[in-house]
């Protein structure tokens, strides 16, 4: 007798195993899904932070964004930062693109109707350098809405202090649980507490980090010889709650379905006295 | 208050008397302020949505040795209870800083200031109150 076939499921094997890991961790590290637009997008960076600097665009991107702290100190650092960033934010297919480097997995974890963050973010971090710096926090106390996954995106290979770090759920919700206790004191007094559990992430180039900003995270200083470049940007389920991000000013639709536009746009039929 | 230290900026992530503004018009209204007064700007804290919560506020307050004083995007963003302001103002202008709100244009870095934004808070938790459904 043959095996029967399996019972069917609403997930497939492949989103259950991503959610596991997803609700276990906090997050998941994944090879992009177009390492094809991955690279077009770091060769406009490098080229508009070359250009900023007056030099020509360069020939090995990753290495040159790896050193740009030869180029550069603390002082240039955010011009630098803003002119890439402009230089980015006149790409119209820059968003499409970064949405596309974790299309399907967004999907499995966030949804197929999706918001994405209008302005992405991006972190220049120079070795040494203490101006950059995110203490520990959660996304979700600055007025993000705890339903949004941070896509975080390296443009050169980042591990240890080069990287971020962030808590397993466990010790994170162990912490959040007593936050009020911390009231009075510093950050630092609350990175000093949860140091021992703080996990820096090894996040290569080609890879992508999609974690959940209920966790606390944060950076330290980068202790690394070569500089920290990163982007980051957020996605939410379109008809989740929204916090104190709100649509139009901080997300955008980019994926309503035919089904949500069409129940949108329809009303009832009126007229009636009865 | 040109000064050479600098001032550091604070915005909310949350309603205050169920009012907000988008974080950056917050910003960029603390920034204005500053550019008006002459006095540099530092990057804004932004408070958390807890209610109740001034974590941020008090990582602002450490600074004041160093810096010239704490622009919040609105002054009523202190803390409601009245104590908890005045010790508050205390620590400011004990330190030699001053405190200001931006939307208001009002600072306070002197005695007479304190006991006028308490004025301007007294009628404005009174009125608020009343005008609540």
């Amino acid at each position: 007798m043959s095996n029967p076939a399996p019972e069917p499921d609403f997930l497939t094997s492949e989103e259950r195993a991503l959610a596991a890991s997803f609700l276990d961790l906090g997050h998941v590290i994944l090879p992009v899904e177009r390492p094809d637009l991955l690279a077009r997008m770091r060769a406009l960076i490098a080229a508009a932070a070359a250009a900023h600097l007056g030099l020509p665009a360069p020939s090995d991107d990753g290495g040159f964004l790896d050193t740009i702290h030869q180029r550069v100190d603390g002082g240039g650092l955010n011009g630098l930062r803003l002119a890439v960033i402009e230089a980015v934010g006149r790409e119209s297919w820059f968003r499409p693109a970064y949405y596309a480097l974790a299309r399907q997995a967004l999907g499995h974890l966030v949804g197929n109707e999706m918001a994405m963050q209008r302005r992405l973010g991006l972190s220049v971090q120079l070795p040494g350098d203490a101006s950059s710096l995110l203490p520990v926090h959660a996304d979700v106390w600055d007025g993000d809405s705890a339903y949004e996954v941070v896509a975080w995106l390296p443009l050169v290979d980042c591990f240890a202090t080069k990287s971020m770090y962030i808590l397993p759920l466990d010790k994170d919700r162990a912490v959040q649980a007593r936050l009020a206790d911390f009231a009075q004191g510093s950050a630092e007094d609350l990175y000093r507490a949860v140091e021992g559990d703080a996990r820096f992430l090894d996040v290569p180039f080609g890879s992508i980090l999609l974690f959940t900003q209920t966790a606390m995270h944060g950076n330290r200083i980068n202790l690394e010889p070569s500089t920290r470049w990163s982007m980051n940007c957020r996605f939410k389920s379109l008809l989740s709650p929204y916090a104190d991000k709100r649509l139009g000013e901080f997300f955008e639709p980019i994926t309503i379905r035919p089904a949500t536009r069409m129940g949108m746009d329809y009303r009832l039929p009126g007229g009636f006295d009865g | 208050m040109a000064e050479t230290r600098g001032y550091r900026g604070y915005i909310g992530s949350r309603p205050y008397f169920g009012q907000r503004a988008p974080q950056h018009v917050q910003n960029l209204v603390v920034r204005d302020y500053c550019r008006r007064l002459e006095a540099e700007y530092l990057l804004s804290v932004t408070e958390y949505a807890m209610p109740g919560c001034f974590i941020m506020l008090e990582e602002a307050l450490r600074e004041l040795p160093r810096i010239g004083g704490i622009v919040l995007y609105s002054l009523f963003m202190l803390p409601e209870a009245k104590d908890r302001r005045r010790a508050l103002y205390d620590r400011v202008l004990g330190q030699g800083a001053s405190l200001h709100g931006a939307v208001e244009g009002i600072a306070i870095a002197t005695e007479a200031d304190i006991a006028r934004v308490e004025d301007i808070w007294a009628v404005h938790q009174l009125t608020w109150t009343r005008a609540a459904p």
